[in-house]
């Protein structure tokens, strides 16, 4: 999912200077499940912007906050509680953000959230970036773990030397990448496959921003 | 004294002895140039670190052309931190076109060590794909296959931690590394003469050249660092006994007695090709060492 932090609230405060009303709108995806744009959480953020004189005309979680359309219909029955405020405080990830960009063009919006990374919820409430979205997925050459994100130097072709007894010299937290899919490959039988040499990424394949279209099938006649 | 320059010492199989150059951050370099004056007719070749440990300093490469104007054959150290493949590639046919001939490849150390934590680290490519690059426009193609005019002529060399720790991953890593062109190799620390003995055996099945790096001990404290904070090297508890029996005054004489036995049996025993002899801000020791080992 998309890993969202909630910005600090001083931060969200200064954001709006100028504001005297805001709607909150949140998500019941990823931000529920990271606790930032829940219902608890608007009713907290609600609280706090009241306990400093701003008036919240509103707060509604969206479905699905990064879907445009799908927003724009369920926002219709908040119509008057939009139109009233000055600004929308949006309480998902920056996507869920500028659907309210698009959807509302006259109308001030603002993230109440740092985005973070697309993270594998391994523990609850706590999130480990696995995947950072390359474009061309490799990791059925490096046992099925990524380096391109889990190793800090994106090392495609083994450890550098500063792999520390399965940790990596960049942090101790950190479990060495290369130490890990050297391991699995060696109980996967696939050691062979290690030793082949892995070409520089293709980085045209991360420029952004990129466009995505599912193409319709042909209908079969 | 007139010494053969790195690639000719290897081919010719003398024994080889490399030296450091760490440029300073600012434009005062007369310490560092005195440093290398010292080294002139000791030693085959020089490093010039690239922006050593994640630090701002002067680029490796104007230093390298410095250098091989004061005599020196200079080893131009090439990290794939701070530049692209783009930036890569110019710097090596600029590092030919100034007279450079020799590069080590290696991937660099992450900016969190350094003193510009905040600072976005590039790794487009890595050590071995950096080793195939310099292997490509030594062949007169650049890396997108375009032809090239004029090729390099570069001689290659990359680095390996015969101490790392799980070491076969390494193992694998440094057979990438003879596979993607390296000519040479530098260690990192040595210090256990029976390990070192058991990775020269592995690497001995390969056609390449291998430096062993021996790196002064300046004191009991800065062997405990090592075993500490630096993965890969090891120092033995009987080093750091022997440091610390020297006392504050004889630690230094005493590093320098190690450093010059350990070149001394790697020579004598045919270990390894030769010496890497790092002695980070040191360097004026170097010759000093050099002669306790029996070879300036
Ligand atoms: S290689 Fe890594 S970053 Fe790229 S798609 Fe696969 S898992 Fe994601
Ligand atoms: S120690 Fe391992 S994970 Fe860390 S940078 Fe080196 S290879 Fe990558």
């Amino acid at each position: 999912m998309i890993v969202s932090k909630a910005k600090e609230r001083q931060d969200v405060i200064n954001m709006l200077e100028g504001v005297k009303s805001v709607f909150l709108l949140g998500c019941s995806e990823c931000a529920s499940l990271c606790g930032t744009g829940s219902p608890e959480a608007l009713a907290e953020m609600k609280e706090s912007l009241e306990g400093i004189g701003k008036k919240v005309t509103g707060t509604f979680v969206a479905k699905t906050g990064c879907q445009v359309l799908g927003t724009k219909v369920e926002l219709k029955a908040n119509k008057d509680e939009v139109d009233a405020a000055d600004a929308i405080l949006v309480m998902s990830c920056g996507a869920g953000t500028q659907s309210m960009v698009e959807v509302f063009k006259d109308k001030k919006v603002y993230p109440a959230n740092d985005t973070a990374f697309l993270g594998n919820m391994t523990r609850f409430q706590h999130f480990d970036e696995r995947c950072s979205m390359c474009g061309e997925c490799i990791i059925d050459k490096t046992g099925g773990i990524c380096p391109v994100t889990t190793c800090p130097k994106g090392i495609l072709n083994g450890p550098c030397g500063g792999t520390n007894n399965g940790f990596c010299e960049v942090s101790p937290d950190i479990e060495c990448a290369w130490a890990k899919i050297y391991a699995r490959m060696e109980r996967t039988g696939e050691l062979e496959k290690m030793r082949q040499i892995i070409p520089p990424k293709d980085y045209s394949k991360k420029m952004s921003p990129k466009v995505f279209v599912i193409e319709k099938k042909k209908e079969e006649k | 004294m007139s010494m053969k320059k790195l690639k000719e010492a290897l081919e010719a199989g003398e024994f080889t002895i490399t030296a450091e150059c760490g440029p300073p951050k600012g434009t005062d370099i007369a310490e560092m140039l005195e440093h290398a004056k010292h080294l002139l007719g000791k030693i085959n070749a020089i490093n010039v670190t690239d922006n050593q440990s994640a630090v701002v300093r002067i680029g490796s490469l104007p230093v390298c052309r410095l250098l091989s104007e004061m005599g020196h054959d200079p080893i131009f150290q090439l990290t794939c931190r701070d530049r692209n493949r783009l930036a890569i590639q110019s710097d090596l046919m600029g590092a030919h076109i100034l007279g450079i001939r020799n590069v080590l490849c290696m991937t660099g150390d992450h900016v969190s060590a350094g003193d510009h934590k905040t600072a976005k680290p590039v790794y487009d490519l890595e050590s071995v794909q950096l080793l195939q690059t310099v292997a490509a426009l030594n062949g007169g193609h650049d890396l997108a296959g375009n032809e090239m005019k004029g090729a390099t002529n570069l001689y290659q060399g990359a680095v390996v931690t015969p101490e790392a720790n799980p070491l076969e991953p390494q193992m694998l890593k440094f057979e990438k590394k003879v596979k993607a062109g390296a000519n040479f190799f530098q260690t990192q620390a040595i210090y256990d003469m029976d390990n070192f003995r058991r990775f020269m055996d592995r690497a001995r099945k390969h056609k390449v050249k291998v430096l062993a790096g021996i790196l002064l001990l300046k004191n009991a404290g800065m062997a405990n660092f090592l075993n500490k904070f630096v993965p890969g090297i090891t120092v033995p508890q009987e080093l750091i006994d022997r440091l610390k029996a020297a006392g504050k005054e004889g630690a230094l004489e005493c590093g320098m007695d190690i450093a010059a036995e350990q070149v001394r049996t790697i020579k004598e025993q045919g270990i390894a090709d030769g010496a890497h002899v790092m002695a980070i801000g040191l360097e004026n020791k170097v010759p000093e060492i050099l002669k306790r080992a029996g070879i300036a």
